[in-house]
């Protein structure tokens, strides 16, 4: 059942926003007047994607710069390798392996989006 | 994760950043998916898409400048040629892209 999510004039095209819908929290992102309904956790490391940056329908990460399809939820980059002098545990450690996203059916309707979240 | 995907993604982030250096991908299709597919593997393995024709080194700095695009590291150089140095991209004007050749960058005048 589609449940609203927010009004479309919240996102700029290239923008995105988080909304929880029914406990679930979702990433709605505005590709070119498209919208597309994405998981709000990394497939990575569990970082936060609408503080990330939209390139057309690809979503990177804000953390370790994994990058996803916004219409399919696919994986299409791991993280970035460790910094050389870096402090911090190896992004790229085989543990934590990355994987795609789970997205919901979105649509617009009188300036509205609406995501069926199942 | 799919390197037929990957391809895809590094065509759309790459176009617009080469455009803006007055550059374009190889008119030859072919050549442009091995390269893209050389890359996609090249990152991968290593997590960086560095140029699939140029031999990496231990020093990380001078490594950086061959993440492709690589354009703006070597940028009289690949002017010279009118491509960069996989062929990956060219100049916008060139059609013929075969008819390009590398030149060593101690060559160009």
């Amino acid at each position: 059942m589609f449940v609203k999510a927010l009004d479309a004039a919240e996102i700029a095209p290239g923008g995105m926003k988080a909304v929880t819908i029914n406990g679930r929290e979702i990433v709605i992102c505005n590709h070119a007047g498209t919208f597309y309904a994405v998981e709000r956790a990394c497939g990575h490391a569990k970082a936060r994607l609408e503080r990330g940056a939209l390139t057309g329908w690809i979503l990177t990460c804000p953390l370790h710069y994994a990058q996803f399809d916004i219409r399919s939820g696919e994986a299409l980059s791991g993280p970035a390798p460790k910094a050389p002098a870096g402090a911090h545990p190896d992004p790229r450690d085989p543990a934590l392996k990355t994987v795609g996203l789970k997205t919901w059916p979105a649509r617009l309707e009188g300036g509205a989006v609406f995501v069926d979240v199942q | 994760m799919s390197v037929e995907g990957r391809k895809k993604a590094l065509r759309e982030l790459f176009a617009p950043t080469v455009d803006r250096l007055g550059y374009k991908f190889t008119p030859n299709d072919e050549d442009a998916d091995f390269l893209l597919e050389q890359l996609a593997n090249i990152e991968a393995e290593t997590g960086v898409p560095y140029c699939p024709c140029q031999a990496r080194s231990k020093d990380r700095a001078a490594d950086m400048r061959m993440v492709c695009p690589c354009i703006p590291f070597h940028r009289k150089h690949y002017d010279a040629m009118r491509r960069c140095w996989c062929g990956l991209f060219v100049h916008k004007d060139v059609t013929d892209p075969d008819s390009l050749r590398q030149i060593p960058e101690g060559r160009v005048k």
